[in-house]
């Protein structure tokens, strides 16, 4: 013990004006999403195509095919929207897998060590974004979609009529629940392409494949699928779907508690 | 170990208490113990596998520990309310994503603990990437990235420095500054605590070593002890007379060799000695000095060993 190398000198004192907040971390976590040139990148694709596929599709019907009630103009609407729904996701599982594969995951978690905020103030950022962004994407490609097709059977859709507007919303809170998914799965799987991977094969493909299977219980199953829960609350007459509106709601947050209950299990007790 | 017993909390002190780290069925760290004080700079040394790294990260909560404990001031780092500003660690080179310029790497991480941007910008200055702050990391040189890691280790000003192998890939120019920045922050109470299996550097930077092998721990002690204690001093003769004063100077525990002719090396005593003989004897000395050992050879005597000792053990089960 070199006693006297202790006492010979004072004790530092660092700095006492800083704390690790979850505020904190949400500001951490705006800066990590802006400042990566994929995020801007993919969410300009998601852009293009949710409304230059809605435009296209609405553009080209022809008039004979151009029948049905609102949900026919909103499946030609959002058909680019549906599909950005890929973008959004992978970017989603960027944000939490490309930590693990860079090694930033380290960084990260040293300066916050009980680790669950890095996992919430992710989901929080990314979502909201999302939310912001498809809100007004949704919108817009709706009137837009609605000045092309005006003159044919669904052109006169009103967002005054019965359900329109709760579907548009719909659509936004579909978008926004397969990114968080998204990031869950990521968070689990720490990995970029098995997370994409499993995104698209499971969660998008399995569920609409299984149809196909001769048992009877999968059909009954298939609607409960993580990937299929949301579709009621993006239509107009909910009469149709397996699902009432309230329960997709229940499913999508059934989801949403056991992917991130799994992923915060997982963070907590892993090596980084 | 002491300043426990008599309940004080010394401000900055790493204590790690049998610490044992198992990944699968390898151990990287077996029943390690040891502690680090602030106000002086501590060495880390030990071959490569030896558990340097899988230590340092259990400091800063990455790792769990399959037993023991490895805390900061009495506690376990993720209790902290900020653990920017008590242990700055400087784990991997790259530990920063290779799209985001280094600017925004600290800014995201001060953002946690409501740091202000003018001491990223500070540490930025202080590490001397000014000029390339806004590129991206990916772009970086070894030495940059290592330059970048160290920023992020005093970005909160922190108590306690725990920095694995912050040399590697620097130049002449960054390894003295970065020499002169540690014993700086040493001096000014702070616990400093670094890594390296280079030798010469910890003997020059370092005052304190601990040092394992295979995940244990081989010593902990002052560089000065370390070197005397396990370095081969030696005298070192040069004699027109070398045969006869060998034959002189022969005896229990005392070594000779001739490494070439008129040249004795002479273990197990002393220079004083080895001069008196001579002198009793009328034999002429050309030179009579003692030769240390470096902090190189004790090491490489200690880990020696270590794996000696090891591979002993498991030819006896």
């Amino acid at each position: 013990m070199t006693a006297a190398a202790m006492t010979e000198r004072p004790a530092y004192a660092p700095p006492q004006q800083y704390r690790l907040t979850f505020v904190g971390e949400l500001r951490s976590e705006w800066t990590k999403l802006w400042s990566l040139r994929s995020t801007w990148i993919v969410l300009l694709c998601a852009v293009v195509f949710s409304g230059g596929l809605g435009a296209l599709i609405s553009a080209s019907v022809p008039d004979e095919a151009a029948v049905g009630g609102a949900d026919a103009a909103l499946s030609f609407a959002m058909a680019g929207v549906s599909l950005s729904s890929v973008f959004v996701a992978v970017l989603g599982i960027l944000t939490i897998t490309g930590e693990y594969t860079t090694g930033s995951i380290r960084s990260t978690l040293s300066a916050a060590p009980k680790r669950l905020g890095m996992l919430f103030s992710k989901a929080l950022v990314f979502g909201a974004v999302v939310a912001v962004l498809f809100t007004a994407m949704v919108f817009a490609t709706f009137f837009m979609s609605q000045a092309l097709l005006s003159g044919t059977e669904i052109g006169g859709v009103s967002l005054g009529d019965e359900g329109v507007l709760r579907a548009l919303f719909g659509y936004v809170g579909m978008i926004v629940y397969l990114a968080l998914l998204a990031i869950a799965i990521g968070a689990i799987l720490r990995n970029s392409a098995g997370s994409i991977g499993f995104y698209v094969g499971v969660i998008m493909i399995l569920p609409q494949l299984a149809t196909l299977l001769p048992w009877e219980w999968v059909s009954d199953v298939v609607p409960y699928a993580p990937g299929n829960v949301p579709n009621t609350i993006a239509v107009v007459d909910t009469s149709m779907g397996t699902l009432g509106l309230g329960e997709s709601w229940l499913w999508m947050g059934i989801w949403l508690v056991v992917a991130y209950g799994l992923a915060g299990v997982l963070l907590k007790r892993r090596d980084v | 170990m002491n300043d426990r017993a008599a309940g004080r909390s010394v401000v900055g002190m790493i204590e790690i208490e049998h610490l044992t780290k198992r990944y699968g069925k390898k151990t990287a760290v077996d029943d390690l113990t040891f502690a680090v004080k602030p106000g002086v700079v501590t060495g880390f040394l030990g071959p490569n596998g030896a558990g340097k790294s899988t230590t340092m990260r259990a400091i800063v909560g990455l790792d769990a520990p399959t037993s023991g404990l490895a805390r900061v001031n009495g506690k376990h780092y993720s209790e902290f309310r900020s653990p920017l500003t008590e242990v700055g660690a400087l784990l991997e080179a790259k530990s920063v994503h290779a799209g985001r310029s280094a600017y925004k790497h600290l800014l995201a991480l001060a953002r946690t603990h409501g740091i202000p941007t003018k001491r990223v910008h500070e540490v930025i200055d202080l590490v001397g990437l000014h000029e390339v702050a806004g590129k991206r990391v990916g772009g970086f040189s070894l030495g940059m990235g290592q330059r970048l890691g160290i920023a992020v280790a005093l970005l909160g000003d922190p108590a306690v420095l725990i920095l694995d192998e912050p040399v590697n890939g620097l130049d002449p120019d960054g390894v003295k500054w970065i020499r002169l920045l540690l014993k700086g922050l040493a001096s000014e109470g702070r616990t400093v605590f670094l890594s390296s299996h280079l030798m010469s550097e910890l003997a020059q930077t370092a005052e304190h070593l601990i040092v394992i092998g295979q995940g244990k721990l081989l010593a902990d002690t002052t560089v000065d002890d370390f070197v005397s204690g396990n370095g081969k001093a030696r005298v070192r003769v040069v004699s027109p007379d070398a045969a006869r004063l060998a034959e002189h100077l022969a005896g229990p525990g005392i070594t000779i060799a001739s490494p070439e002719r008129g040249v004795l090396d002479v273990s197990g005593t002393e220079a004083a000695v080895v001069g008196q003989t001579a002198a009793a004897h009328g034999l002429v000395l050309h030179e009579l000095r003692t030769d240390r050992g470096s902090l190189e050879d004790a090491f490489m005597q200690l880990t020696a060993d270590a794996v000696e000792y090891r591979q002993t053990m498991e030819g006896a089960k």
